[in-house]
């Protein structure tokens, strides 16, 4: 007699993600036909916005470089057991940065680019390592720290812009960056027909693989993700965890201020004052949706960036009003980002059927031992 | 799994039944002239910029049945106003107005990437993003108000009014636009002074940029303190910031202090209403937004579409002024700002467009 051993079923990442991202929409659905619309053109009109031309395309792929680069940022403080809630502030530091340094400084391309990137990462990096410092030396929460953090760095920008980046005639932004000194480049432009597409999609690309072998493939990674699953038992394991809360901090804050990098100096080619840049915060639910894996931002930024461009055509081509589509894409946000409930869901569901599995077995079991007697 | 079916299916009926609802929404127009509008920072009912342009729209979309559709922009960046332009552009809209000086360079190259659209701009024309090419093409209208005149009749009239007391000024950004309103109104409340004889006085320490549109609580706080320094009236050209003076002053108001805001863009008289039906708007210094967006469109209908113009609204043309009713104000006041107003228009009484010899 054979004995079949029945692996207990655990839900996967991409499953959840997918029946969030379904029930998000569902939800949106709803909310347009209660307002009257027609949801299947809604979505019709939603994705051919995102999707519709090559010039499409790369508007998508500009706005998912920034989220993708914030939510990897969320990511990995996920990782070490941090919440980082100060990827604004850190991305408008790295813009900052990054703007000065595409005023000031003149090389050549390949010389400039690589000084542009790495301004962009120290001043993240900066704003990332003192919540980080804070909370390894003195316990104070992160969350605290790093919102606070964003008020400092919002109001320094309301400082700094008009003081030393002016525009010819306006105080409220930097003067725009020519496109020489910028992150776009004339062959990607011509490439996606006029669109924001830029270099940054390609630095975003490259921070994924590369936090995905920090994170795989070496020492750091490892105890990084041991402080984050048990702080106590990674010290007792002899993990040095302020040290790791630090270190994950300035990374986070690093790839934060690559993200300013993509939206200030590829993006939008200038500074305004007055605004905490929204893709800081929308960053947490593309971690979150992503569950917190390297590879999965990378494909829930896509799909943020999707909606993202793609609303205005919905908006344009059917009367679902501009406020009304802000609360579509915030509901299907919010089923996102509470994809936690549907990992429960999915557990239990597979447990369940494995549980029914068991006892048919154990059923047949006990049949084919009767007809044995 | 037995429930999921069902409830998709459910779902899924729901769906076909508001399709039936759906396929109405496209009702047969007269003209193909299909009008478009991009927000500018803030929403459109922001009683100011966005909602003065939209309402002159939706006038015209009644008096000549035409398809109207505004878009809201992410952000406040060249992109994301192309990007809108853009939507509006695939979706067939040929006619886009888009309001503020924001639009600027968003419009230098629209223009070029779209020549078959026409575009109107207010409060500003095309340019490049570093100001060295000013370049209009034949599809695009440019518009802009004389705020000096419009600041000084609302300063004249607030000065006749009030006879004898202390002005402040309370500015958003510190624009152009802002400005003028406020080199007019300190104007306008001096020709009171010398040709009237009123005693109005006016101080730098009463009169800052707050530096946003959208503050609101700054703008209360700014207001109380200036209240609070013995400010009687102050002059509010600031957006969002302008309704926290206006709250500030209800409040005040309501605790029986005798104080009063000067509305600006379009007429702010309801936003001060009290509950005791009372208003806190002594009068606005207005821009004829509606009547700009509406005439564009007329024009366009007409065939005699400006394009390749940068046009002025002032006294002359009757694009600017206060409101045509100022419960607030008497009937000699504005009979004299009538005549004022007839003055501006012949040329008698200029308005400097420039801040010499005035505060900021």
């Amino acid at each position: 007699m054979k004995h079949v051993k029945i692996r207990e079923k655990q839900s996967n990442a991409f499953l959840v993600a997918v029946s969030a991202v379904v029930l998000g929409l569902v939800a949106g659905a709803i909310l347009m036909a209660s307002i009257g619309s027609n949801p299947f053109t809604g979505f019709w009109f939603l994705f051919r916005g995102g999707l519709m031309n090559i010039e499409r395309v790369g508007n998508t792929m500009a706005t998912a470089t920034t989220l993708m680069l914030v939510g990897l940022s969320v990511a990995f403080a996920f990782k070490t057991g941090l919440f980082n809630i100060g990827a604004s502030g850190q991305m408008l530091i790295g813009g900052l940065c990054a703007t000065l340094v595409a005023h000031y400084v003149f090389l050549p391309r390949p010389l400039y680019l690589i000084v542009l990137i790495l301004a962009a990462l120290l001043g993240g990096a900066l704003w990332g390592v003192i919540p980080g410092f804070l909370k390894a030396k003195f316990n104070v929460h992160e969350v605290v720290a790093t919102i606070m953090m964003n008020w400092i760095a919002y109001w320094s920008i309301y400082y700094f812009i008009p003081a030393y980046l002016k525009g010819p005639s306006l105080e409220t932004e930097s003067a725009s960056i020519a496109v020489t000194q910028s992150l776009r480049t004339p062959w990607l432009t011509k490439l996606f027909n006029g669109s924001y597409m830029n270099l940054g999609f390609f630095i975003a690309i490259i921070s994924v693989i590369v936090i995905k072998l920090i994170l795989d493939k070496t020492t750091l990674g490892f105890s990084l993700k041991a402080v984050g699953s048990n702080r106590h038992c990674a010290e007792y394991a002899g993990i040095k965890v302020n040290r790791n809360v630090v270190i994950s901090m300035m990374i986070a804050g690093g790839l934060a201020g690559l993200a300013g990098l993509s939206f200030y100096t590829g993006y939008s080619r200038n500074m305004q004052i007055g605004v905490m840049p929204a893709q800081g915060f929308d960053g947490i639910a593309v971690a979150l949706l992503g569950a917190s894996s390297p590879l999965g931002v990378l494909f829930s930024s896509l799909f943020f960036g999707i909606l993202q461009s793609g609303k205005g055509f919905m908006n344009a081509m059917t009367s679902v009003p501009p406020e009304i589509a802000d609360t579509i894409i915030a509901v299907i946000i919010y089923f996102t980002a509470t994809s936690v409930l549907f990992k429960r869901f999915w557990d239990a569901v597979l447990k369940r059927q494995g549980d029914k599995a068991k006892k048919k077995e154990e059923s047949a079991q006990a049949e084919v031992k009767k007809e044995g007697e | 799994m037995k429930k999921l079916t069902v409830a998709l299916c459910i779902f899924l009926l729901l769906g076909t039944v508001v399709f039936a609802q759906g396929s109405a929404e496209g009702a047969a127009k007269k003209s193909n002239l299909r009008v478009g509008m991009v927000t500018d920072a803030g929403t459109i009912d922001d009683k100011s910029f966005n909602q003065g342009t939209w309402e002159g729209i939706l006038r015209a979309s009644k008096d000549y049945a035409l398809d109207v559709k505004y878009l809201k922009p992410a952000g406040t960046t060249e992109a994301d106003y192309l990007k809108e332009i853009g939507n509006l552009v695939d979706a067939g809209y040929n006619f886009i107005i888009c309001p503020g000086f924001k639009f600027e360079t968003a419009i230098f190259e629209a223009q070029d990437k779209y020549p078959k659209v026409k575009f109107v701009i207010l409060d500003g024309e095309p340019h490049s993003a570093d100001y060295s090419v000013f370049r209009i093409e034949p599809n695009v209208a440019a518009v802009y108000w004389a705020e000096n005149e419009s600041g000084f009749l609302a300063g004249f009239a607030a000065a006749l009014q009030v006879k004898e007391g202390d002005f402040g000024f309370v500015g958003g950004m510190e624009i152009p636009a802002v400005q003028k309103f406020n080199w007019g109104f300190q104007q306008g409340v001096k020709y009171a002074n010398e040709k009237f004889g009123t005693k109005i006085v006016m101080k730098q320490e009463n009169n800052l940029y707050q530096g946003t549109f959208d503050n609101v609580s700054a703008g209360q706080q700014i207001a109380a303190s200036m209240y609070d320094r013995g400010v009687d009236v102050i002059f509010a050209a600031a957006g969002g910031v302008g309704v926290g003076v206006i709250n500030e002053a209800k409040n005040r108001a309501a605790a029986g202090k005798n104080v009063w805001v000067i509305g600006v863009d379009v007429d702010q008289y309801p936003e001060g209403l009290m509950p005791n039906g009372k208003s806190i708007i002594l009068t606005s210094a207005m821009k004829y937004l509606d009547r700009a967006s509406y005439d564009m469109i007329e024009a366009e209908l007409n065939g005699t579409f400006p394009g390749g113009q940068v046009l002025r609204f002032t006294a002359e043309n009757d694009g600017l002024g206060i409101p045509a009713t100022n419960p607030n104000l008497a009937k000699s006041v504005t009979d004299e700002v009538a005549k004022v107003f007839a003055q501006m228009k012949s040329g008698a009484i200029k308005v400097a467009a420039v801040g010499d010899g005035l505060f900021k």
